[in-house]
């Protein structure tokens, strides 16, 4: 079971991998070349340095030798290191990140794309605080695949054949071979060792991260609560003993981090040790030079640094692999919602023997519920939460699919019940609902919405921008842009779900009188409870326990009384 | 620099700053994180036995180059194996040396972090909920959480480059310069160069990454502001194009971001290219001295073999703390943005009544008289008052409407009777005690509240309606449930509600209220705040017929602007909308 699991988690990983070399391939292989030849200068550099001072102390020993002595060559590829250390560096930053960058941008788009379908919106609207910071740094948390991870081990396999294949070639190969073992086994041993130590510890911390923000918000929004139960200090605490469960996991992880540490350094001292008896022995037994043996201790000095690298992507694998299982599946998804057909003739919805619900475990909230409302027909869907109302809207704008029996209905728009704004200009708020229209159908459909005049005044008219959640406007005015957004969408149908709850009196009534200037043509359903909302139907449905309980046209003498029936505001 | 100056200071400020905390409780503070971050010797500790491992080193680079120098001149093996083995030796005591400093450095921060929220989430509980610059509680979590995160690598990586600025490249020139002066000239030519180079490039950095910061964060806030909306979204058919444009708005983010990171790329390979040059300056220079084309700058003598090599194995440490600090500069910005976040929380004067010292003796027993008298109150950063010279007497029992439109104050009253926010003149008092920091635990304790949107805390739906009281039974709550009508929203919502769980429905979520009110025996005074707006008729009829009952043997308070509502009370009192 457990081998299941992280299984399933290298999967994860490899999809979100994948991702990152579907578009960026050249870029990130080049990325990593330029990592290596960082590495590679920078141990050359050091080596050749060392080389090159044995060389000339021994060459200076005596007049003849010191003139003979080729020092151009050497003393310039020293300079040429330097620079070209430098320069591979600064391309290998610039490579990576923005590769990186790349492929972020493409997967925040997937994941918008991913969590737009029906089913996935309808389980992020339930939770949104939790799942959409979840969303973000679990987004951020993947840059350290690439960054972290595969850069630094393309380095330091570079930097370990080199360094290999030069002791092989100039001092002894079975040195070779020992010192590369021992690099290979600490520089990858000891971070995996770390990873899978630390992997549970990752968890932990991220759970305990989203414990001391749920904590805290409950302390801030629901203050007034607490201080009448006289809780808040025991708010406090558990705030505090969320820190003390993260201190502990981070406390953890520092332990594994600094011994990581502190193996590396032991490790290079042993491999540096053993190198310079190595090359003692040899050079004491004559077979090879002082220069050589110089070059090859110097080399093995820095070998093992590149793996450093390595260290804090390996502590962060299990942080990395939460947020691949959490993501990945929405790169993949594929909701089928059935489209909603249009009916015939007068029609304007028609649901026939519908059975529907939300989880297929989960009693069906209709059962054999069947509609037709005639194109023109203004409704009013009354009843209370939980009657069936909320449902019965996701039918019919395709939010959810019927279980059984059929549902049609005319090209449609829904408003919903908030007023969903975006953090964006006018111009482009209202160009969501038709992307193609020109400032003059934008300043029409504001004219019809009443909303013309307060956005001339506005320094900037349409190039306003918003807040988030259209922040900047009166609860009046986001209700009047929300309907001229509709107005641009024109279709035949509106829905409204309650257009008026949260604004005041004076204000509800102007915009349902605008809304009632732009409906004279249209086919329109309102869910609501108030009687200045209902007022705008000519035939009211009442809901409860997902049965329609009556049905009753203007005509009809029981109109009056159900109408009455409702909450003045 | 401006780090050292903000924890090494003296005692006189240290003095003031824990004044300060005092006065945290009470309003304005100067500095609400100073008297946390100033006191830290573990950092001090731990960044000096770090210094202490890096310059093992030293010794280090000096038996490597004895080592080889003894071979060049004909040594032996024998020679070679004590240096060797105290290489390793040294290696060794190097590696436990900071590995105890860096876990000290660690440990003296983390605690300071866990301070830190510990008075962040106390300032949180007591900034009256009626305070309009109070953050919102998303901000306020990324506050406590993220920002307060990001303090602990700039104390834990800040504060030992700090020392290590100053003493290892000091011990290197020393050692350098006992052996050639010309060798110590190169590595203090290349080291001010940096600085220098890093300043003129960060100075442009700072002001672009200022604005990239902006950025960055609004990328992420516009995913969230889109996924809020994708009902709207949905609903008009833009899935596509606010795909396109959210690609299209990455792209310039990415575009933004790569001219931040190239400028910052730029400043620390300045740094890489001197250090780099610094070594092979000091190689090459090495090299000619010792084949005798350079004469001069040691000293007069020509260099051996083992003090050239010294001088090249100790030429990139030189270097190093500076790279460090580079790579901490970083940390460093983030840190302080994080000290500033909590600093700015702090600054405040709107409190909640409340006091650690509490006289449990006027908890109240019986449904009690509530005072006002003169009081006046007035909103932040508005001219005009809310209540002026405004008195009011509740009888014990009375059920009693405060009528009126929006602005016109009922809401605040409520606030003020409950203690959550203190009248600027005036006093209210409560079966004649005077309400104060003193008394308001103990009388909040014998309120109910029940508000138009109840907070759904994060857990099952029972432990919402035992808030943490723990003198109310399990048997209490049972009958609360029943009482209140909440028993099939029970049954549906087995398992969590509130933050990262399911959500209730707005007539669930006032029975919820109601229940939270009737759960507890020792209530006495309930104060409504709007129980039926947005209510449907028969939700709200049923919320009023609940909260009669709750208020049997009570004294009520509500507000409301529901005519239906406050028909049902003893007596309403109506309240205009001030201008």
């Amino acid at each position: 079971m457990k081998r299941h699991h992280s299984k399933k988690q290298w999967q994860n990983l490899l999809i979100i991998l994948r991702l990152f070399f579907a578009r960026h391939r050249n870029m990130l292989s080049i990325g990593m070349l330029l990592a290596a030849l960082t590495a590679l200068s920078g141990l050359a550099l050091l080596g050749i340095s060392g080389w090159f001072i044995s060389a000339t102390a021994i060459a200076g020993l005596t007049v003849a030798t010191a003139v003979s002595f080729n020092s151009f060559v050497p003393s310039s590829v020293i300079r040429l290191l330097a620079i070209v250390k430098t320069a591979a560096r600064y391309g290998e930053r610039l490579t990576t990140h923005d590769a990186t960058l790349s492929t972020l941008a493409d997967l925040r788009e997937k994941l918008f794309r991913g969590w737009a379908e029906p089913g996935a919106a309808r389980i992020l609207l339930k939770r949104p605080a939790t799942l959409l910071f979840r969303l973000t740094v679990d987004t951020d948390a993947l840059d350290s695949v690439y960054l972290r991870i595969l850069v630094p081990i393309g380095a330091a396999l570079a930097a370990t054949l080199l360094c290999a294949l030069v002791i092989a070639l100039f001092v002894s190969p079975l040195l070779a071979l020992a010192l590369a073992l021992w690099f290979l086994l600490i520089g990858f041993g000891a971070p995996t060792l770390a990873s899978s130590s630390a992997s549970r510890t990752a968890r932990r911390r991220s759970y305990g991260m989203e414990a001391l923000r749920a904590r805290t918000i409950d302390l801030v929004s629901g203050q007034t609560e607490l201080a009448i139960a006289d809780k808040l200090k025991m708010q406090c605490s558990a705030i505090v003993k969320a820190d003390a469960y993260l201190a502990a996991a981070d406390d953890r992880f520092n332990r594994i981090e600094t011994a990581t540490t502190a193996v590396f350094t032991i490790a290079t001292a042993i491999a540096l040790s053993a190198t310079l008896l190595t090359v003692a022995a040899l050079v004491d037994a004559q077979a090879i030079s002082v220069p050589v043996a110089t070059l090859a201790v110097l080399m093995t000095l820095s070998a093992m640094e590149p793996f450093s690298g390595l260290r804090r992507g390996a502590l962060e694998l299990g942080r990395t692999m939460l947020a691949a299982s959490r993501i990945a599946p929405r790169l993949s998804s594929s909701a089928v919602s059935q489209p909603v057909n249009a009916p015939d003739g007068e029609t304007a919805l028609c649901l026939q023997n519908v059975t529907a619900g939300y989880e297929i475990a989960a009693e069906p909230v209709f059962k054999g519920l069947s509609l037709r409302i005639n194109r023109g027909e203004r409704v009013a869907l009354v009843g209370s939460s939980g009657s069936g109302k909320s449902t019965l809207i996701n039918l019919i704008t395709g939010e959810i699919s019927p279980s059984s029996g059929t549902v049609e209905a005319i090209a449609r728009t829904r408003l919903p019940q908030k007023t969903e704004l975006f953090r964006d200009t006018i111009r482009e708020n209202l160009k969501l609902a038709n992307p193609k229209a020109s400032d003059d159908l934008l300043w029409d459909a504001l004219e019809a919405a009443g909303l013309a005049k307060d956005i001339r005044k506005l320094p900037h008219q349409l190039d306003t921008m918003l807040g988030e959640g259209g922040l900047g406007l009166s609860g009046g005015q986001g209700r009047r842009l929300v309907i001229a957004r509709m107005m641009l969408r024109n279709t035949p149908f509106w829905i409204f779900d309650e257009p008026t709850e949260s604004l005041d009196h004076k204000t509800a009534q102007d915009v349902l009188n605008q809304i009632k200037t732009l409906v004279s043509d249209k086919t329109l359903l309102i869910a609501t409870h108030i009687q200045r909302e209902a007022a705008l139907a000519d035939r009211i449905i009442v809901m409860k326990d997902g049965q329609i309980i009556s049905d009753l046209t203007k005509d009809n003498a029981d109109f009056k009384k159900m109408f009455s029936s409702l909450k003045i505001s | 620099m401006d780090a050292a100056s903000a924890r090494q200071e003296t005692p006189a400020e240290a003095d003031e700053a824990s004044v300060s905390t005092v006065s945290v409780a009470n309003s304005i503070s100067s500095s609400f994180t100073k008297p946390i971050l100033s006191n830290l010797p573990g950092l001090r500790t731990g960044s000096l036995l770090q210094s202490t491992a890096s310059l093992i080193w030293l010794l280090q680079a000096g038996l490597i180059a004895y080592a080889i120098h003894r071979l060049a001149s004909d040594g032996h093996f024998n020679e070679v194996v004590l240096p060797a083995l105290s290489v390793l030796a040294l290696g060794i005591l190097r590696a436990f040396i900071d590995m105890i400093g860096s876990r000290i450095i660690f440990k003296t921060a983390r605690h300071a972090i866990s301070r830190l929220r510990a008075a962040t989430a106390e300032v949180l509980a007591h900034r009256s909920p009626l305070d309009t610059q109070k953050p919102p509680s998303g901000t306020a979590a990324s506050i406590i959480a993220e920002q307060t995160e990001a303090i602990l690598p700039f104390l834990q990586r800040f504060s030992p480059v700090k020392y290590k600025l100053v003493i290892i490249p000091s011990a290197i020139l020393l050692c350098v310069s006992w052996h050639s002066w010309l060798a110590a000239l190169i590595l203090i030519f290349c080291a001010p160069l940096i600085p220098v180079f890093m300043a003129l490039i960060g100075f442009r950095a700072k002001k672009a990454s200022e604005e990239q910061m902006i950025e960055v964060g609004s990328m992420n806030a516009f995913l969230l502001d889109r996924l809020r909306g994708l009902n709207s979204i949905r609903s008009l058919d833009a899935v596509d194009a606010t795909a396109i444009r959210f690609r299209t708005a990455a792209e310039t983010l990415k575009q933004k971001t790569m001219i931040v990171l190239r400028i910052a790329f730029l400043s620390s390979a300045t740094l890489e290219f001197f250090s780099a040059l610094g070594v092979a300056m000091v190689a090459v220079y090495v090299g000619f001295q010792l084949l005798g084309d350079i004469t001069y700058g040691a000293w007069g003598t020509k260099l051996t073999l083992g003090q050239g090599l010294f001088i090249l194995l100790l030429a990139p440490a030189f270097f190093e703390p500076l790279q460090e600090l580079s790579a901490a500069w970083h940390d460093r910005a983030s840190g302080k943005a994080g000290i500033a976040a909590l600093d700015r929380l702090a600054m405040h004067n709107l409190k909640i009544l409340h006091s650690d010292k509490q006289s449990k003796n006027n908890k109240l027993s019986s449904p009690p008289e509530v005072l006002i008298q003169n009081i006046h109150f007035q909103h932040q950063r508005t001219n005009i008052p809310v209540f002026e010279n405004y008195s009011l007497t509740v009888r014990p029992g009375e059920k009693l409407a405060l009528l009126g439109p929006s602005g016109s104050g009922k809401s605040t009253l409520l606030a003020i009777l409950a203690g959550l926010v203190s009248v600027d003149s005036g006093k209210v008092s409560v079966n004649g005690t005077e309400l104060s920091d003193e008394t308001a635990n103990a009388f909040r304790q014998s309120m109910a509240w029940v508000g138009q949107k109840p907070h759904l805390f994060s857990g099952t739906l029972k432990s919402n309606i035992r808030l943490g009281r723990k003198e109310i039974s399990n048997t209490d709550i049972d009958l609360a449930i029943e009482q209140a009508a909440l028993s099939f929203v029970v049954a549906n919502h087995n398992g969590a509600i509130g933050e990262g769980g399911a959500g209730l429905s707005g007539g669930e979520a006032l029975r919820l209220a109601l229940a939270r009110a009737m759960a507890d025996g020792d209530t006495h005074l309930v104060l409504a705040d709007e129980p039926t707006a947005h209510l449907d008729t028969a939700t709200a009829e049923e919320v009023t017929k609940n909260l009669l009952k709750l208020a049997e043997n009570r004294t009520l308070i509500v507000a409301t602007h529901d005519e239906q509502l406050a028909s049902k009370m003893d007596r309403v009192i109506r309240l205009e909308a001030k201008p």
